[in-house]
């Protein structure tokens, strides 16, 4: 009963590249974008996984949530196959394992009210028509947003708006795993904590396990408790997300970790000397630390 | 109900003249036993060839028929090969498109280079090899016997489908890409579920400016299969059969033979188009900027 | 002041609104750079950031167009400029780079040719010539083996070179200005600080003033001089680095530096800075940051607080911090 929620074993996936003719010709080559990856995740973990594009991380996300089937190796959930779970396409294990988007404004269908979003979800998890207004309503709160957004478009709502009920909408669906895919980098810089600090309470409150798909370490560094680096289809580095951050041990990851912007820490010109700027002694002290 | 009153808000006034001409013309197509003065089909020896003149305003034929009557009545063979073909079309090219875009794989591939080989040739000449081919008059199809006119406009329709296949594909496989199909995907919705609820609707605007804008070249085939004699067949008035019958009149002087259905041809098809130019307008992304500010 | 290589006075950028109404979405912006000085404009979606700028290049399209204020450019007003005289400041003494290297690029020339054209219109020199300074510009942003790559076409660069290509056409003219719009928000972040490295080479070797927009402060810090810092059109403060890394005053660029977390220091839930950025044409009457200000008092709604400049650091705030 302590296994693994979510476990991959030696997972490749790879696309054919080139068009018909090439295929037909067997000139077509194939891009591996995960390779051999295998990775264990325990209920109630929060999991960081990191690198930038090409890295495979979006990959390893659609195969963890079964938009994808793995070229080789398997997915488990809970111990079972997703390869024999998804034939059953609409089966109970759907709800299970649910995805937050990245960009909010190709998440939510842009002809769907709020709530008819949200009340087509939970018509699918089999929730009588009589009692769906009062989980919509509910599911709202949740994200911290009030009832009058039910019937709003998602054109009329803000980025960050739209971003909570694509959360709200993976949670309708009551799952046990959420897997969210960079949801907060098409957000402006205050909306990012907001979702930030909601995804934190919620995976508590709820008991959820997430996997938190970001190039943004500092992100990860606040809100999960393991973390992955990947880089090229494999995976490079994985350990307690402050033990990696605070020693990194491979030199990609400090690579990572020293392009991350840093303000006057990370000074890369002279500050300018300034006569009327700020006291001698504070301006000494930030050269010496640059 | 608030989109379509929003639509006619941003037609500027191209569209409302699209649109006027278009509804004056449907109107006349509706009403034409009640506004036409004679009768369509009724001869009159002794008025034959008559000048347009209060009693004929668009003048007579050589069988003595009265003009203006008979493009009323040939606006109802114009405008339902117009509008039937595209209604035909779409059905077939859009759930040809759909399926195409969010099937993928191979059945995309053979679907879209079926489609791809039609259009490759220009729909006019289909239309004539084909209406040539199996001939003038109803089409026995199996016990039934389809009528001249719906034979035309199923064959229309089915040169029209690949059109409607391209333009439903483009746009389809854009949507069933986005995040919220495969959200739907997720929660274990049906494929039909999907289609139906949130690939069709995400693609109906691209359809519906081309639909508009093929009825008028639904009604140019129309009329030019009915002017080389191989569409409506007389006495049934056409305004292509109309014409075709007006040649000699062009060197004879009955200049009202030609030029009448000439003009109801003309101003039709610049109606529709004017109508799918601005549909297109209000549906084009960059215009969307206008309400959002306002 | 009259120092300055380029200074923006009250600058108004206004969009047309189908029923004939304007909305302002830039309201009065002042701020000025001086030659060699490197300015961030920092700001979120809607700030008007980018439509400032836009409109300092004359490059605003329909139905967006400024509508009042001034742009001194080296004693110039390019406001009143005509288009002539624009098309040949553009490039030639102002640079603009963007956001997406892959858009600002033509796929099916080379990018030699892309930055030969701009050489020729502006320097009148010989094809030859024109190709030995296209060289030396890529040369110059670290492209290796640049003379075999003027042949290459802009996909068979990676997204990084295509941007170091376009900072290359920008310097190629040998600009007195550059404007960096978001230059490296569609860079993976390894990519993002080889850019920001480039940029404060290049400033520091030819002399060049760069105006750097960008909704990262932790970023913009890393290289400029001084940070404008806008919100709802306006600027709320605007202050050497130092002073706004260190001492902020304004509420908003104090809860903007809070709301990004950093790889050092204990972990807790993020400071947050509720509800949204406004939108165009509900902005309110008084200070823009009001409705999500903690420090807002009821009269800071009322009217909007003037830009006040103590020893170069200018805040529009009725109660700084």
């Amino acid at each position: 009963m302590t296994g693994p929620i979510l476990s991959l074993r030696g997972v490749s996936k790879s696309f054919p590249q080139g068009g018909l003719l090439d295929r037909l010709l067997g000139r077509d080559s194939r891009i591996v974008a995960l390779d051999a990856v295998s990775l264990d995740v325990m209920r109630g973990d929060v999991v960081g996984i990191v690198g930038e594009s090409g890295s495979g991380k979006s990959t390893l996300a659609g195969l963890a949530v079964g938009l994808a089937r793995p070229t080789s190796g398997e997915v488990l959930l809970d111990g079972q196959s997703m390869a024999e779970l998804m034939r059953d396409h609409a089966g109970p294990w759907r709800r299970r394992v649910q995805m937050v988007f990245q960009d909010s404004s190709s998440a939510l269908n842009p002809r769907k009210s709020v709530a008819r979003c949200l009340g087509e979800t939970l018509a699918l998890r089999g929730v009588p028509k009589a009692q769906r207004d009062s989980e919509i309503a509910e599911l709202l709160t949740l994200v911290g947003l009030g009832p009058e957004i039910g019937p709003r478009l998602p054109h009329e709502l803000s980025g960050g708006q739209r971003q909570r009920i694509g959360l709200a909408r993976a949670l309708a669906m009551k799952p046990e795993v959420l897997i969210a895919d960079e949801p907060v980098s098409a957000l402006d810089v205050s909306l990012q904590a907001q979702v930030i600090n909601l995804l934190s309470r919620l995976t508590r409150e709820l008991g959820l396990t997430l996997l938190f798909i970001s190039h943004d370490l500092a992100l990860v560094r606040t809100l999960c408790s393991r973390i992955v680096v990947m880089r090229k289809g494999v995976i490079v580095e994985e350990g307690s997300c402050l033990d990696v951050l605070d020693r990194p041990q491979h030199p990609y990851t400090q690579a990572l970790i020293a392009a991350v912007p840093k303000g006057l820490a990370g000074r890369r010109t002279p500050l300018p000397v300034r006569a009327e700027a700020a006291a001698p002694e504070t301006r000494e002290d930030i050269h010496g630390a640059a | 109900m608030s989109d379509l009153r929003k639509a006619l808000n941003g037609l500027d006034w191209s569209g409302w003249l699209g649109a006027g001409i278009v509804g004056l013309i449907v109107l006349a197509a509706i009403f034409a036993p009640l506004i036409a003065p004679y009768d369509p089909l009724a001869l009159n020896i002794e008025d034959r060839l008559a000048a347009p003149d209060a009693s004929h305003w668009l003048g007579t034929d050589q069988g003595g028929r009265d003009v203006l009557s008979r493009i009323l009545f040939g606006a109802r063979a114009s405008l339902s090969v117009g509008i039937g073909a595209v209604l035909i079309g779409a059905l077939i090219g859009v759930s040809a498109g759909i399926f195409a875009a969010y099937k993928g794989g191979l059945g995309e591939q053979a679907v879209m280079r079926i489609f791809d080989g039609v259009a490759s040739i220009p729909l006019l000449v289909w239309a004539i090899a084909i209406v040539g081919i199996l001939g003038v008059g109803p089409l026995p199809v199996g016990p039934l016997l389809l009528p001249n006119e719906v034979k035309i406009i199923v064959l229309v329709g089915c040169l029209f489908s690949p059109v409607f296949a391209r333009v439903t594909y483009a746009v389809a496989k854009r949507v069933a890409g986005a995040d919220y199909v495969r959200a739907r995907f997720l929660q274990g919705a049906s494929h039909w579920q999907i289609v139906v609820g949130d690939v069709l609707p995400n693609c109906l605007s691209p359809i519906i400016v081309q639909g508009t804008l093929l009825v008028a070249i639904g009604i140019v085939i129309e009329a030019s299969i009915s002017f080389v004699g191989l569409g409506v067949q007389p006495p049934q008035p056409s305004w292509g059969t109309m014409l075709s019958d007006a040649r000699s009149a062009i060197y004879s002087g009955e200049w009202w033979l030609p030029v009448f259905p000439g003009l109801a041809i003309s101003l039709t098809v610049i109606g529709f188009n004017l109508l799918g130019d601005a549909v297109r307008e209000l549906f084009d992304p960059r215009s969307e900027a206008r309400t959002l500010v306002a | 002041m009259s120092a300055a290589l380029l200074s923006v006075e009250g600058l108004r950028v206004g969009f047309r609104t189908a029923d004939g109404g304007m909305v302002e979405a830039v309201r009065g912006v002042d701020f000025c750079v001086a030659p060699g000085e490197a300015v961030g404009i920092v700001g979120e979606s809607g700030s008007g950031k980018s439509l400032s700028m836009l409109a300092v290049m004359r490059l605003l399209g329909a139905p967006a167009r400024a509508i009042g204020g001034r742009v001194i450019f080296d004693g110039e007003d390019l406001l009143a400029a005509d288009e002539k005289r624009m098309r040949a400041l553009r490039g030639r003494d102002i640079a603009m780079v963007f956001q997406d290297p892959q858009s600002s690029l033509n796929p099916a020339l080379t990018v030699g040719r892309q930055i030969t054209d701009v050489v020729r219109a502006h320097r009148g020199v010989s094809a030859a010539e024109a190709r030995r300074i296209a060289a030396e510009a890529l040369e110059r942003v670290g492209i290796r083996d640049a003379g075999r790559r003027l042949a290459s076409y802009p996909h068979e660069f990676s997204g990084g070179m295509r941007q170091r290509a376009l900072i290359a056409m920008a310097i190629a003219c040998r600009p007195r200005l550059l404007i960096a719009d978001e230059p490296t928000t569609a860079l993976d972040v390894t990519v993002q600080a080889q850019i920001v490295d480039l940029i404060a080479e290049l400033r520091r070797e030819l002399n060049l003033a760069v105006v750097f927009i960008s909704h990262n402060l932790q970023l913009v810090a890393e290289i400029v001089d001084r940070v404008v810092v806008m919100y709802g059109g306006k600027v709320v403060e605007d202050g050497p680095v130092e002073a706004i890394e260190l001492a902020p005053r304004h509420p908003y660029t104090s809860l903007l530096k809070a709301c990004v977390p950093s790889l050092t220091g204990p972990v807790g839930p993020l400071t947050a800075i509720e509800g949204a950025p406004p939108r165009l044409g509900r902005l309110p009457a008084g200070c823009p940051f009001s409705p999500r200000c903690p420090d807002a008092a009821e009269s800071c709604s009322h009217q909007m607080p003037p830009l006040i400049d103590e020893a170069g650091h200018r805040t529009a705030c009725w109660r700084p911090r």
